[in-house]
């Protein structure tokens, strides 16, 4: 087991550092080929990890950050929901490595492209696997970084090379927070062992478990693009496409989920952190399903779509209901990067074309891609039977199973966003595939066709997505698999409810995501489509508000960035410059003034020296006197 | 051991000096001499570092490995007293490692007065050797003036701008707190020999005095005064940015990655044993300085223009932790503060260079000149980022390690001034991608024609790089290594 779990770890780093290092020495195929090659390989020791896993293990590698008591070695810790983690991110990491052979097929730079491909998953593995928290904190970076270059990976744009900086910035500012908490936790409990730090959970007063909640979350919350540092991801698009399947939509925006749920029996306790989880994460849920609703770039409105189901995560944490969360989040991988890769595949058939006004009847050019593609709609969108269906009716059971009003009214506006989501769902469906063709773009340029490596990898997501499901059956059809494997976790205790109820709740989520589809279909397949199309591009106020994000970044630009460079230059140029430098050159002036008075009696004419001289022997003299008197 | 290592180790750059002497006009004779001299001083550190385990632990002076003592001027009781710990080993290595790459830097870049500029180096290394080793502190003031000198020469003879504003702001600055703190040595051997009749220099009988609390905070003053200077603290700091523009890239990298930690290291060696009283009431001070250095000079940072000034203003906001982890006096912190000045020494160094590699091509260092470097000068585009991403502080690189075992020992001591230092990571990160945005990134300002690294070049920042990420992974044997010594100041037992 030891074996397998250096061996996951190692295998996408060493890919990182052949490509990094000498990746522009090797030919193309030789690189792309390493760097998918190490990715499946670790997805296979995860799978020989999974059939030998009987209980959690932790393995010790040696020491890293080990100082008087101050302990973190290089330590992993597998139980059951690093290692369905670790699965899933291995497998639909090494599906987008295969795609990207396709998508990146014309791009001169591929080897730094798969360095941090790997790179990003080595980091990722680190996070779900570590078994303390500086380490998880290097893997939590580590993604960080990766994204950022990844993000700005066309970097003579500035606009892309901004969005990378704004990624990076924001999601720090989160980090702070998540390692002020690790080092309080140190202060506490002494160790920083994940395990030890849960097992002690219950010695701190309730109010620090609160506050230590607090800061978690604001951690969660800048890696996971949630409110009030949701600003990043949607900018951060400007990453070629299949990272944004791969970091931005399937694994590195989960960490803050995973962070929260690996944390959850010590920050459990305490309800008021659980209310500001649940609140934050059904806040965000809105409010990015609103966003999505306006947006006519196609990848910006799957990024809305994931800050806001990744809302429902958060939510199903505070809710206290950890296993539904993490079917959402296994589920929510498989289909959100089945839509990125679909979107990409219709982005490169459209010659990079992403506003979805200028698409438009795809589904019969594309076929390929629809199927998958609709596949994912359908899951994103609730439809009945599908996996996010059931994975996302689980969480909002599980808010509903809470009760008291504050829980109520989220469930409510759970219910609300489902019907949002599935509404912005279809309308990106029926505006891009269906309906009349653009004439105007198409023609000249006619579609590309797709690398077969690109369509492919789309099949399995598909059956993933749509099947998810039966990974974790409601309880009226049998146990779930994921309850039952999760079932002794700490914190993951299952929740129970009567059938009926569950019923209940089903079928009226299933009748929202229906609405959703029925609206959806009226407003963009009947005959006032070319109608709401014309006026959604021309844009209401509303419309614009909703498209802008709630002006978020005007208002963030406003409120610190604005000052803060102002700030910057008034230190520089108004202290450092002038007022320490000034009073300090205004001292040198003064004692070269002073220096000016004893160089009067230096003037080299002895009728001065020999009155000088006389003076001091004067002076002695009376000292002299004065004392032996 | 019966070879007088540390002394070889202080007297050889001397040496090399003298060999320098014939070769004095000959540069393609003189550039081997000293880099061999350079190169002889590592490998002795090294063997130090390799057989360390092997030494017995002194039972005086307590926790060290290596004494060399010897009376020198009886009549004031001044010894030659060198003595070395875990604490002066790993400064040593520092020591060693950045003279190679200040003369490996300027191999090239030195054309006038080259034998005077190697053998200005060479006096520096041994004071600078000489300052980490010395327990007398006659012998200490002696190497800290020693030390200063050659850079005084250095800017102004090699460096560029406003080169003599700069290096007689530097001068001055450096010096006055100096002469603060011979008069504060003076004082408190005199004290010495009123309390016993023996006159000594030597830190280990000037620690037996009995200060009352008045006197002890006044030759405290003096002593931080000194040494807050060379940190810099806020508002001491304004000589730092001024010099580095305008020192010559090897002063850059020696002022950066050494001549700064010697206040740190002097203030940990002698002023808060020496004062641990004053020390402990003069700790708000010290903190407040030192948060208001990390902030204030991260934002200062980000207003500049001129790359090295920025990094010259990153060093400060770094220093700022290293002075946090000393005044919060707890072992783990106190040993996070020593590896962070040699992690900050390192990572600072190459950040130097790089600037001076580009700025031997391009004839700029104005951030506004440059853009899309990456792929005109992907080399030294790839180790800018890396050294970039070091100086933020992503973990597994060794920035890491330091800072954040400073603030986890720091907030045992306190947790406000934890809390506080910990925000103030965010400013590296903001301010270091906007200089990798703007110099390695986007398109092009202006078209220069530049060729990337030569072999040479590589060599130099390779080392680097890979001691950067070896230190960020396995600081194990360092931080073992300041074990011991760590634990004596902090007041445990070994």
């Amino acid at each position: 087991m030891k074996l397998y779990l250096a061996l996951i770890l190692l295998l996408p780093l060493a890919g990182g550092l052949i490509n990094a290092l000498i990746g522009r020495m090797l030919p193309r195929k030789v690189g792309e080929t390493i760097a998918c090659g190490v990715i499946w390989g670790a997805f296979s020791c995860a799978l020989l990890a999974y059939t030998n896993f009987t209980a959690p293990v932790t393995a010790e590698y040696g020491s890293w950050l080990s100082t008087f008591d101050f302990k973190a070695p290089i330590a992993l810790y597998l139980d059951q929901f690093s290692l369905i983690l670790t699965l899933m991110i291995t497998f639909v990491c090494g599906l987008i490595h295969l795609y990207s052979v396709g998508y990146m097929g014309e791009e001169a730079s591929h080897a730094r492209y798969f360095a941090l491909l790997n790179l990003f998953v080595f980091a990722m593995l680190v996070l779900v696997l570590a078994a303390n928290l500086p380490l998880l904190y290097l893997g939590w970076e580590g993604v960080g970084f990766c994204s950022y270059a990844l993000i700005g990976f066309w970097y003579t744009e500035e606009k892309n090379a901004t969005a990378g900086r704004k990624a990076f910035i924001v999601t720090r500012i989160g980090d702070t927070a998540f390692g002020i908490a690790i080092i309080w936790m140190f202060l506490l409990f002494g160790t920083q062992s994940i395990a030890e730090l849960n097992f002690l959970a219950p010695l701190a007063p309730p109010g620090v478990i609160t506050v230590l909640g607090i800061l978690l979350l604001i951690g969660a919350a800048g890696k996971s693009a949630q409110l009030p540092l949701s600003v990043w991801l949607p900018d951060a698009m400007a990453g070629p496409t299949p990272v944004s399947a791969q970091i931005h939509a399937a694994t590195m925006v989960t960490a803050g989920v995973y962070l929260l749920a690996r944390m959850f029996p010590l920050i459990g306790s305490s309800p008021t952190t659980l209310a500001a989880i649940a609140v934050t994460g059904g806040a965000t849920a809105f409010y990015a399903a609103t966003c999505a609703c306006a947006q006519r770039d196609l990848k910006r409105i799957l990024a809305y779509s994931t800050i806001s189901q990744i809302g429902y995560m958060i939510l199903g944490v505070g809710a206290g209901a950890l296993t539904a969360a993490g079917f959402h989040l296994l589920t929510h991988a498989f289909f959100k990067a089945l839509l990125f890769l679909g979107a990409g595949c219709v982005i490169t058939a459209l010659h990079h074309q992403q506003d979805i006004f200028r698409m438009g009847g795809l589904r019969g050019k594309l076929p390929a891609v629809y199927w998958p593609f609709l596949a994912g709609v359908l899951c994103l969108a609730g439809f009945p039977l599908s996996g996010g269906f059931f994975s996302k009716d689980a969480i909002l059971g599980a808010v509903f199973e809470r009760g008291g009003s504050l829980y109520t009214s989220l469930f409510l506006l759970g219910l609300l966003t489902a019907l949002l989501t599935a509404f912005y769902t279809f309308r990106m469906l029926f505006i891009v595939f269906h309906g009349e063709a653009d004439n105007a773009n198409h023609q000249e340029n006619g579609e590309r066709t797709l690398p077969l490596v690109m369509t492919i990898t789309l099949v399995p997501l598909a059956i993933l997505g749509l099947g998810g499901g039966v990974l974790n059956l409601p309880a009226y059809l049998g146990e779930g698999l994921l309850a039952r494997f999760f079932g002794s976790i700490p914190g993951f205790g299952a929740m129970h409810s009567s059938h009926m109820e569950e019923l209940i709740l089903q079928g009226i989520a299933a009748a929202v995501s229906l609405l959703g589809l029925g609206l959806a279909w009226q407003r963009y397949m009947g005959v006032q489509r070319s109608g709401v199309l014309a006026r959604e591009q021309a844009g209401s106020k509303l419309f614009i508000f909703l498209q802008n994000g709630w002006y978020l970044d005007e208002l963030y630009r406003l409120l610190f960035i604005r000052p803060f460079v102002r700030l910057a230059r008034f230190l520089w140029k108004g202290v450092d410059e002038t007022a320490i430098d000034g009073a300090l050159e205004g001292l040198a002036r003064l004692m070269g003034r002073l220096a000016l008075l004893p160089s009067a009696w230096s003037t080299g004419k002895v009728a001065t020296s020999l009155f000088g001289l006389a003076g001091g022997v004067a002076a002695i003299l009376a000292y002299c006197a004065w004392a032996l008197s | 051991m019966s070879i007088p290592i540390l002394s070889i180790l202080v007297f050889l750059p001397l040496a090399g000096c003298l060999l320098l002497l014939p070769a004095w006009n000959c540069r393609r004779l003189a550039r081997p001499i000293a880099l061999v001299v350079a190169l002889t001083e590592l490998t002795l550190a090294l063997w130090l570092y390799a057989s360390w385990k092997g030494l017995a632990v002194n039972p005086f002076p307590q926790g060290f490995l290596l004494l060399e003592d010897a009376p020198w001027i009886p009549a004031f009781g001044i010894r030659y007293t060198l003595a070395l710990d875990g604490i002066s080993l790993l400064m040593i290595m520092l020591t060693a490692i950045v003279f190679c790459v200040g003369l490996a830097v300027s191999w090239d870049s030195i054309k006038e007065r080259t034998s005077l500029f190697l053998s200005m180096m060479l006096v520096m290394e041994a004071g600078i050797m000489g300052v980490f080793l010395a327990l007398d502190l006659a012998l200490f003031y002696l190497f800290w003036e020693m030390m200063l000198i050659p850079m005084f020469f250095l800017i102004g003879i090699w460096g560029h701008g406003r080169r003599l504003y700069s290096t007689l702001k530097f001068f001055l600055f450096t010096m006055s707190g100096s002469l603060l703190m011979l008069l504060a040595i003076i004082a408190l051997h005199l004290l010495y020999a009123q309390q016993t009749g023996v006159s000594s220099f030597q830190l280990q009988e000037l620690l037996k005095v009995q200060l009352p609390l008045e006197t002890q905070l006044w030759l405290y003053a003096a002593f931080f005064l000194a040494f807050a200077i060379k940190f810099p603290l806020f508002p001491l700091h304004t000589w730092l940015p001024d010099a580095h523009t305008d020192a010559p890239t090897a002063g850059s990298v020696i002022l950066a990655g050494l001549l700064l930690k010697t206040g740190s290291y002097a203030l940990i060696r002698f002023g808060y044993p020496l004062f641990p009283q004053a020390a402990q009431m003069m700790t708000p001070l010290f903190y407040s300085l030192a948060l208001i250095g990390i902030f204030y000079a991260s934002l200062v940072a980000f207003a500049q223009q001129d790359m090295k000034r920025l990094i010259a203003y990153s060093s400060i906001g770094h220093m700022g932790y290293v002075a946090i982890g000393i005044a919060a006096w707890q072992p783990v912190a106190l040993s996070g503060a020593i590896i962070q000045m040699a992690n900050h020494g390192v990572t600072t160094a190459a950040l130097f260079c790089m600037v001076g590699m580009l700025d031997e091509r391009a004839h700029t260092r104005e951030i506004a000149a440059f853009g899309g470097l990456w792929g005109k000068l992907p080399l030294w585009s790839f180790f800018f980022l890396l050294f970039a991403v070091t100086a933020m502080g992503v973990p597994g690189l060794n920035n890491f390690v330091g800072e954040f075992l400073i603030l986890a020992g720091t907030i045992k001591s306190s947790p406000l001034v934890a809390v506080l230092a910990f925000c103030g990571i965010v400013f590296p990160l903001i301010y270091m991608v906007r200089l990798v945005q703007e110099v390695v990134f986007q398109k092009e300002r202006q078209p220069l024609s530049l060729n990337d690294l030569n072999p040479r070049e590589i060599g130099i920042l390779a080392i680097l790089a890979l001691l950067d990420i070896w230190m960020g992974i396995h600081p194990a044997p360092l931080l073992e290594m300041l074990h011991v010594p760590v634990q004596l100041l902090t007041g445990g037992t070994p």
